[in-house]
């Protein structure tokens, strides 16, 4: 094995207490992100098992409508699932930057830094996925209580099979590498490049374009769904699946926007902070509540459920079980969005309080109260949290305009849905973020304190 | 120079674990005065510089800012009291990566009630009076060594200190920078009237300040006055 390479399981051990928080956050990440992706799958594959093998009489004609259905569930969670990957890779990031920019000092090579981060978190990965599997085994059951199509399903329903969890162990370790890798393209390039940060670029307004063209043949596709016949479900599922995906793009942009106005109208120490560092990096802040805002944006696409409730009126017994079932299943997926919007921003919000706790320590030994520091990283978090939250919503709203066309105004229902979930949403999200109010209160009084 | 003591450390005793960082240090600084602590690698001139400033409270010993027994304060009144009376220069990293010199500097005022137009304003001509005008907008990675220097001196005495706190305030730069940054800390502490304590291992940083003392093993074992 190359040397340097051999040197990963010693940085590890080396690291300490952060390595070993930051480690212990990232495979948690990877956990519940393969764990919750083998129960989504999981469902998937019992609604294709029911396809095939009704389980209920007078289901037949709206059997593929389910599978359909689970599908639009797959690709509104996907996002979100990868969102989670994505920020567990980068835990830590800022600290293994400078260790790997000293290693670059000392002569070590691009390749060789590339190769050192796929090692550490592919294994993290691989130890995430492992115990998610572990995690799908425990829920198996509880989302077997779930009823559909008029009866429970079984665990044998619901079991990815073998394959399933052969492709969890060597997927997810992949992906966590890849994200792992593309996280170090500063350090690669140079090994100077990580210990000199400066004004950063300003966004391109070419993302804004995208999302909305995006947006827009969401729009003009399930406006036209009828002319397309047999293609209208996958047209409109596949440009669901691009303009939900445009919202990572869009996202960060919007935060930057929302810095900048920030900046111009602050007034106090912690407005300030809190804009500059929306500003600095709009990408970290969609990180901590990117999450959300797709979750959001589910919330926001399935206020259409309630309101087709409302369209089928009069109702027999299989529409009945039918809207039943949609509304299930509508309340999964949102819980599911929710859940990995929390678990997704606590992770980035503890991991930025590690990555600057030199910054809060110094600050704080000069006379920053603790109080102010406590109230920049509650802001941080809430300032683009509020506008994530109901941006994203909206677009939803938007972008399903052709499909619930003027019901959305005649019939609030969708809406109180909506406004419910979005304000359960934001509250899980900020007590999720508020579990690094410890951690902050534990780096301030470890301040570390040269004792020469 | 003032004969009277602005700051005084009386019998200060520090131990961290089975290690003895300060065994009975006494040390005072008068108005106006620059004072060098000097000392190898573990010596105890930091825990020192940290007990001084209310950062660390000693085991035993006491601490006097102009009459005011500093041990006795609870940990929001030190840090409160660092924030109005004191000002720092740590080695390097004190400045927010993400703010600009302009606002790493006004910021202290901020936090002590002033407004931005006005921290602002009183920021640039800091900056300005230390030859960094034009480069208020720079953000702390695209400012030199020495200018991050400048930058943190003016961040330590916008707010017009008692006494401004310098732990190895050369050590990351290179000898001429180093020296000019000396000069300007020591010019402009003793233009606004503040004291200054510099921990520093190098003589020649020492040589800047009216007084040294050397620190061993957590015990002041020399003394002397810039002739």
């Amino acid at each position: 094995m190359n040397p340097v390479v051999a040197l990963a399981p010693r940085f590890q051990r080396a690291g300490g207490r952060d390595s070993r928080v930051t480690t212990a956050l990232a495979i948690t990440a990877f956990t519940v992100a393969t764990g919750l992706t083998l129960c989504v799958v999981g469902g998937l594959l019992g609604f294709i098992t029911r396809a095939k093998e009704p389980v209920a009489p007078g289901t037949s004609d709206v059997r593929d409508l389910y599978v359909i259905l689970a599908v639009i569930a797959l690709v509104l969670l996907a996002v979100p699932l990868v969102t989670l990957g994505g920020s567990a890779a980068r835990l830590g990031v800022a600290r293994r930057d400078a260790r790997l920019a000293t290693l670059r000092l000392l002569g070590v090579t691009s390749r060789e830094v590339v190769a050192l981060t796929l090692v550490e978190t592919a294994w993290q990965g691989a130890v995430g996925a492992v115990l998610g599997i572990v995690l799908y085994g425990l829920l198996l059951p509880v989302v077997g209580l779930l009823p559909f199509q008029g009866t429970t399903f079984t665990v044998a329903e619901l079991w990815v099979g073998w394959p399933g969890l052969l492709a969890a162990i060597v997927v997810v370790p992949l992906l966590a590498a890849v994200s792992g890798a593309i996280s170090l393209r500063r350090v690669a390039i140079s090994p100077l490049g990580v210990a000199r940060r400066t004004t950063p670029r300003g966004m391109g307004f070419a993302r804004l374009l995208v999302a909305l063209v995006a947006i827009a043949m969401f729009m003009g596709v399930s406006a036209e769904a009828d002319a397309l016949g047999a293609f209208a479900v996958g047209a409109v599922v596949a440009t669901l699946a691009i303009g939900f995906a445009t919202l990572n793009l869009v996202g960060p942009w919007v935060l930057a926007l929302v810095g900048k106005v920030s900046l111009r109208r602050a007034t106090t120490p912690a407005r300030l902070l809190t804009a500059r560092r929306l500003l600095d990096d709009p990408r970290a802040a969609w990180r901590v509540v990117g999450g959300l805002g797709l979750a959001c944006f589910v919330a926001g696409a399935l206020t259409v459920v309630p309101v087709l409730w409302t369209v089928r009126g009069t109702q027999d017994r299989d529409d009945a079980m039918l809207t039943q079932d949609l509304m299930t299943g509508a309340m999964v997926t949102l819980v599911v969005a929710f859940l990995l919007a929390a678990v997704s921003a606590g992770i980035a919000q503890a991991s930025a309080v590690l990555d600057r706790r030199r910054e809060i320590a110094l600050q704080n030994l000069a006379g920053m109260p603790v109080e102010l520091l406590d109230s920049v990283r509650r802001r941080s978090v809430l300032v683009p949290l509020l506008f994530v939250a109901v941006g994203s919503a909206v677009t939803a709203l938007v972008m399903l305009l052709p499909l619930l066309g003027i019901l959305v105004f005649t019939d609030p229902s969708g809406v109180v849905v909506l406004v419910g979930a979005l304000t359960v949403g934001c509250l899980l999200v900020f007590a999720a973020t508020e579990t690094s109010r410890p951690l902050l209160r534990s780096v301030l009084a470890d301040t570390v304190v040269r004792a020469d | 120079m003032s004969n009277a003591s602005r700051l005084s450390g009386r019998g200060l005793v520090k131990t961290f674990g089975s290690t003895t960082a300060l065994a009975g240090v006494d040390v005072d600084l008068a108005n106006g005065e620059s004072l060098a602590v000097m000392g190898p690698s573990g010596s105890g001139k930091s825990t020192l510089l940290h007990c001084l400033a209310g950062i660390l409270v000693p085991d035993a010993g006491s601490v006097q800012l102009e009459g005011r027994d500093v041990g006795a304060l609870g940990d929001r009144d030190r840090s409160l009291l660092r924030r109005t009376h004191y000002g720092f220069v740590f080695q390097f990293g004190q400045l927010l990566s993400e703010l600009p010199a302009v606002e790493n500097v006004a910021l202290p005022a901020m936090l002590l009630g002033a407004s931005r137009r006005d921290a602002t304003a009183s920021a640039m001509r800091w900056l300005g009076s230390l030859g960094l005008a034009g480069m208020e907008g720079r953000r702390p990675g695209e400012l030199s060594g020495g200018q991050a220097q400048r930058v943190a001196v003016a961040r330590a005495l916008i707010t017009g200190p008692s006494v401004v706190f310098a732990d190895e305030p050369t050590g990351a730069l290179d000898q001429s920078t180093g020296h000019d940054v000396m000069r300007i800390l020591v010019e402009t502490t003793r233009a606004a009237g503040a004291s200054l304590v510099v921990v520093t291992h190098e003589p020649k940083v020492a040589d800047w300040c009216d007084r040294r003392i050397e620190v061993r093993d957590g015990r002041v074992v020399g003394s002397a006055v810039r002739r």
